[in-house]
């Protein structure tokens, strides 16, 4: 292995919720640059794992470090650790009373105090990036999901971050609009985006994944490269799993 | 897309014409209507001692209204306090705000007026506009406090991650992503709010403010006409009700026309 420093170390994270065991002693590294692909059935604590890492759902137990800085540490900033780490969510959650472009300037110019301009003219780059500048002066409920979904990426970027989480961006999405979403993340990570996803879409795995982290009742079962993980799973569970989706 | 349609019911107003809604709409005209043929009718068949009441009242109009202003303000201002402390993760926030509410809504308004009154006037010697305003606006701010609650829980908490993911702490989200989009669910509840809030100042008359009814009630007194004067201010008190509702109604539709482009 080489000797990169991890930007996320994840180091035997427990989470409850009530008396339920969702995150199972789970540890994991991401290296920058690296694309991580979370798999696992529903209900396997993959999205959980996720939320931890920007602190929406606080551990109960173990150590999460982002770019040197222990998340569950009051003396470090939550805030400031997750202007460096985007996400997109499930179901966009696009800000409904702003405009595609207030979107992704409201946090730029609120938080770095970049001027209204600057904002702007950087927002529209990043609209043009992922196809939407024709509907900057548009409001999220007249767009498509697909559309929804590829704002809310360019909104995350916005803040310039180290890091973008995924939360199973392509699941809400009606079938012939996955393609459109898939295509800006892989352009994404062609440009060396650090990216942590957890999806359903295998294609994508394979083709963007460095490595694959198969995930079943809050533990982590499998870490390999995507060709390793699908032609020669290792776990038994891994090989059911990937017997019933392929 | 998840999305969660709350409408909030407060009805204790005015019933709000709703265009989809014909019989209210309807409703809404004959009142309107039939309280302006009324008037009409009274001022020009008995001039006297019609015209002579209504001559005396605006005085008490203008005053009814600014207490109604000044009331809502408070109590807009106390409910914010109040919905977010009902919301608060704060211990001791929460509870103060619960307490509040708990309190002021079990007392009946007119006991608060007369409370408020005569507490603060052993205190502090304030006008009595000014006690009836802190009275009325401490008890609505109690009401307008669950107003709030229900308008900032009706946004989805997708929202509220969606900010805090960028790096918004708690109270800029509140601020810059969740108050702006409550706002819509909550301004109808507030308007009712609003109507009730003016049907109420009526009682503020017993506090010595020369509101509409006081200024009645002087008349009345002088002139021994009770029947005439409060069949007077009966149809003034409709009448500004009615106009009232009719705005609402109209802002209301511009506000869901506003969500639905």
């Amino acid at each position: 292995m080489n000797a990169v420093n991890p930007i996320i170390t994840i180091t035997n994270v427990v989470k409850y919720f009530g008396s339920f065991r969702a995150l199972d002693d789970v540890s994991l590294t991401v290296e920058p640059g690296q694309k991580v692909v979370v798999l696992g059935p529903s209900g396997s604590g993959k999205s959980t794992l996720l939320r931890t890492i920007n602190q929406l759902e606080e551990i109960s137990s173990g150590s999460i470090v982002i770019d040197g800085q222990e998340i569950s540490d009051p003396k470090n900033d939550i805030n400031r650790i997750r202007e460096e780490v985007g996400m997109v969510f499930q179901s966009f959650n696009l800000f409904r009373h702003k405009t595609v472009l207030e979107n992704l300037t409201l946090a730029p110019i609120k938080l770095k105090k970049e001027p209204v301009k600057e904002a702007e003219k950087r927002a529209m780059e990043l609209l043009e990036k992922v196809g939407m500048a024709d509907k900057a002066a548009s409001f999220p409920v007249q767009l498509s999901g697909g559309q929804q979904q590829r704002v809310a990426i360019a909104r995350a970027l916005a803040m310039t971050p180290k890091i973008m989480l995924f939360d199973e961006p392509t699941s809400a999405l009606d079938p012939e609009m996955i393609g459109e979403v898939l295509e800006v993340m892989v352009t994404l990570a062609r440009e060396g985006m650090t990216m942590v996803v957890v999806t359903h879409e295998m294609g994508f795995a394979r083709e963007v994944g460095d490595k694959v982290v198969f995930m079943d009742e809050g533990k982590i079962i499998e870490i390999a490269p995507p060709d390793q993980f699908f032609d020669h799973p290792e776990n038994e569970r891994t090989r059911k799993f990937l017997e019933q989706i392929l | 897309m998840r999305e969660k349609k709350v409408v909030i019911e407060v009805g204790d107003g005015a019933a709000i014409p709703d265009p989809n809604d014909e019989g209210l709409f309807t409703a809404w005209r004959i009142s309107f209507f039939g309280t302006i043929a009324i008037i009409v009718y009274l001022l020009v068949a008995k001039p006297d001692p019609y015209v002579d009441i209504i001559k005396f009242l605006p005085d008490g109009i203008v005053v009814t209204f600014k207490v109604t202003f000044a009331s809502i303000g408070l109590a807009l201002i106390l409910g914010l306090i109040a919905g977010l402390g009902r919301i608060s993760k704060n211990r001791w926030f929460n509870l103060a705000a619960s307490t509040y509410i708990e309190v002021v809504r079990g007392i009946p308004l007119l006991v608060q007026l007369f409370y408020i009154y005569f507490a603060l006037g052993n205190l502090i010697r304030v006008p009595d506009m000014v006690a009836a305003i802190i009275a009325m606006g401490f008890c609505y701010g109690a009401y307008m406090g669950e107003v709030f609650r229900a308008g900032i829980n009706s946004i989805d908490d997708g929202q509220t991650e969606a900010s805090l993911s960028l790096g918004f702490n708690r109270s800029q989200t509140m601020r810059y992503v969740i108050l702006p989009q409550a706002w819509r669910t909550i301004l109808p509840p507030v308007g009712n709010e609003f109507i009730a809030l003016l049907k109420d100042t009526s009682l503020v008359s017993i506090l010595a403010v020369s509101d509409i009814l006081r200024r009645g009630r002087e008349f009345a007194s002088e002139s021994f006409l009770y029947f005439e004067t409060y069949t007077m201010i009966a149809l003034i008190y409709l009448l500004i009700t009615l106009v009232l509702s009719k705005i609402l109604s109209n802002v209301e539709n511009r506000l869901s026309h506003y969500e639905r482009r």
